[in-house]
């Protein structure tokens, strides 16, 4: 049985030569498999990016519209009496007062739209960022396990979601932070308007911001 | 090749696998990347909406505030003038009052906003047409 024997010794040859072979083939497999897994994800980006990107901006602008509609009325209202003064009084300069409540109501404006534009200029990484950079480095989190994955993941939906959230929250803040200031522009030109003796509707007008 | 690699079952196993799991796995790479995308485009498209919705709204709101003014002012006056500008200030009123902020789109939003432009320099200029000089510093301070 000595053709058993060499079978065997060989087969052990063999049997290593295989294993190098299929370790070879597993590691072209996974490499495809990667590849693979990045041409997929590219163009799930992209059709990703295509299908959000004008529901997106429909959001956006209704709620960055929403935070100029007092800011712009105040704006138009100092103008019209500014010109009616001028028109009324045109004998005497311009009160400095009125002067300076329009380049405030404008600067003001301006900030708001400013603050929009940075904000989400450079929004703060999400976890979902980083992850995804840890990813590329192959770096992977101790004790990392399929459910802790799947965990994360879902985690990452969620700040996602909340990532937009947050994104509102800080535009709006800026812009709210700065509602302290309309109010007081509000009140400046409510009492400038009595004292230059204004109709009450007019006053009104300007009372009504307040609430906006 | 034959005798380097010879095709034994576990190889035809192994390239069947492949072509399953490359189909499963372009499958997973794009649902994945289909999400990250959409997070992307969200942002992004909330961006650009934000800042023109903003700037859009501001112009909007000071034709408003402006002709609600300038109606209050001249209410009281029954001159021929007066009541000519009074029309115009109800016309530009009523461009305000319709133009559609809430939907960004709107076939009638680039048609609406000229119409509005033009409206505004009309009532600007029958308002200060006794000093020029204002309807162009207005028109420097509101650019």
């Amino acid at each position: 049985m000595s053709w058993v024997k060499a079978a065997s010794s060989n087969s052990e040859d063999v049997f290593d030569e295989n294993a190098d072979d299929l370790y070879l083939q597993s590691k072209e497999w996974a490499s495809n498999m990667k590849k693979r897994i990045k041409d997929g994800y590219v163009d799930g980006v992209n059709a990703g990016e295509e299908a959000s990107l004008q529901m997106g901006f429909n959001m956006g602008f209704r709620e960055g519209a929403a935070q100029t509609v007092a800011v712009g009325r105040l704006r138009g209202i100092v103008s019209a009496v500014w010109c009616w003064y001028q028109i009324q009084h045109p004998e005497k300069p311009v009160p400095s007062r009125l002067i300076d409540l329009l380049q405030q109501v404008t600067q003001h404006a301006e900030g708001i739209i400013n603050d929009i534009r940075k904000t989400l200029e450079n929004p703060p990484p999400s976890v979902s960022d980083v992850s995804e950079s840890m990813e590329d480095l192959e770096v992977k989190p101790a004790g990392c396990e399929e459910t802790d994955c799947c965990r994360s993941e879902q985690e990452m939906d969620l700040q996602g979601s909340h990532t937009q959230q947050n994104l509102r929250c800080e535009s709006g803040c800026a812009a709210s932070g700065s509602a302290g200031g309309l109010d007081l522009l509000v009140q400046r030109c409510i009492d400038l308007a009595s004292e230059l003796e204004l109709p009450q509707e007019l006053i009104s007008h300007i009372e009504e911001l307040r609430n906006m | 090749m034959e005798e380097r690699c010879p095709i034994t079952d576990s190889s035809i196993l192994l390239i069947e696998s492949f072509c399953l799991s490359s189909v499963r796995f372009r499958g997973e790479g794009y649902q994945e990347g289909f999400q990250r995308g959409t997070k992307r485009g969200l942002h992004n498209g909330w961006r650009h909406g934000a800042s023109h919705g903003a700037n859009l709204s501001s112009e909007i709101s000071f034709y408003y505030g402006f002709a609600i003014s300038w109606k209050c002012l001249l209410e009281h006056q029954s001159d021929d003038r007066s009541r000519k500008r009074l029309r115009a200030l109800e016309a530009l009123l009523n461009l305000t009052q319709k133009f559609p902020l809430d939907d960004p789109q709107s076939v009638k939003l680039q048609e609406d906003t000229e119409k509005l432009r033009a409206k505004f320099r009309q009532v600007d200029i029958s308002l200060t047409r006794c000093s020029h000089n204002n309807s162009l510093t207005l028109c420097v301070l509101f650019l």
